[in-house]
């Protein structure tokens, strides 16, 4: 009995360590403001094949490395029925920044901006950037970066775009995780 | 004649040879360099019965930058015990000598600073910690038989890196 007790802990122990370590298998639909404080949900986008939700952020380096990659991303798969949304999570930049940021950068794809980092908590994005995307169902198929690296002339695996393709030609996606590297999103303490 | 000169020669470079390797030897100053993947195993793994602190950072991040002069001090806290401090820095290794020397000298680093040189960040994820999200700062502490026993990531401060190298130290296997 102390043993199935002992087994049963340890299992437990277990699994609720695999839960906190990986991000949600489907997520909940959300609502947030964009950066001109206008709503969004998530259930807006039900008629999209993929729903792209990249954590972003106006001050980290890594993040604005990737800013013209981005809107090529965009470009290229918005009018193929993907929708791109960033989300900006990061405490210390207001939805102002955010809104300045996007304009010199050209993000024509929505922004939201995360007060409170509630829905960063809700995916477990822990950096920018951070990439999650889901099927019109809110099944996440795809999470981690854009690409192998920071340096887009050093890139050797397009894994968001991979991923992207298998799923518009009905596939399922090949590399379902990466690793995202990154600037740690500040969070409120 | 020739044999003089020749003999002359040798001298001379044996003893530029000498003089470089006691200059090495007596070069107390902490390293600033590249690692690769392979060194960085053996930095983590080879510990000859010092705990290790690793700091990975890097200049661009802002809170990196705020906690490291809490990590020069923490390694001051710790001189006289069995720990090895060192920070691996993600600037690219072309940055090195532009960006990560002029920031160790300005911050009187006492301990050994590498710039990543590995392929692809995954690499350096995967030897520090394969559960990283990625994001830094992010702080490990291995023990003296080089078995990761605390992870963090984002700035913490001094308090939290003293409890927590202070919970390394006192591990009752070593």
């Amino acid at each position: 009995m102390k043993r199935n007790v002992l087994v049963l802990f340890f299992l437990s122990f277990f699994v609720s360590n695999l839960l906190l370590a990986a991000p949600p298998a489907k997520a909940e639909n959300f609502t947030l403001p964009d950066y001109n404080g206008v709503k969004h949900s998530l259930s807006d986008f039900k008629k999209a094949k993929a729903i792209v939700l990249m954590f972003i952020a106006t001050q980290c380096p890594v993040s604005n490395g990737y800013n013209t990659r981005m809107v090529s991303l965009y470009n290229d798969y918005k009018n193929k029925n993907v929708v791109v949304i960033g989300i900006n999570s990061n405490k210390q930049e207001s939805a102002e920044e955010v809104k300045q940021h996007a304009k010199d950068h050209g993000f024509e794809f929505t922004i939201l901006k995360d007060d409170k980092n509630v829905i960063a908590d809700k995916f477990g994005a822990s950096v920018t950037p951070e990439i999650f995307v889901l099927n019109p169902s809110f099944d996440i198929l795809y999470h981690g970066r854009i690409d192998d690296s920071r340096r887009e002339s050093d890139v050797t695996s397009h894994d968001l775009r991979n991923a992207l393709d298998e799923i518009l030609a009905g596939k399922p996606v090949t590399v379902t995780t990466t690793k995202a590297f990154g600037c740690t999103i500040k969070k409120i303490d | 004649m020739r044999q003089r000169l020749f003999a002359a020669l040798l001298l001379s470079t044996l003893c530029g040879g000498a003089r470089t390797v006691v200059a090495q030897q007596n070069d107390t100053r902490p390293a600033v360099r590249t690692i690769n993947d392979k060194e960085l195993d053996s930095l983590i793994h080879n510990r000859n019965g010092k705990v290790l602190f690793l700091n990975i950072w890097a200049t661009w991040c802002q809170p990196c930058v705020e906690e490291f002069p809490d990590i020069v001090k923490l390694s001051g806290m710790y001189r006289e015990e069995k720990i090895d401090f060192a920070a691996v820095s993600v600037d690219y290794p072309d940055e090195l000598e532009s960006k990560v020397r002029p920031f160790v000298a300005a911050h009187n680093v006492p301990f050994n600073v590498y710039v990543a040189n590995v392929k692809k960040d995954e690499d350096l994820i995967n030897e520090v910690n394969p559960s990283w999200s990625g994001a830094i700062p992010a702080t490990v502490m291995f023990d003296a038989q080089g078995k990761r026993q605390v992870f963090m990531f984002g700035q913490s401060p001094l308090s939290v890196f003293k409890t927590k190298l202070d919970s390394v130290l006192h591990l009752k296997d070593f």
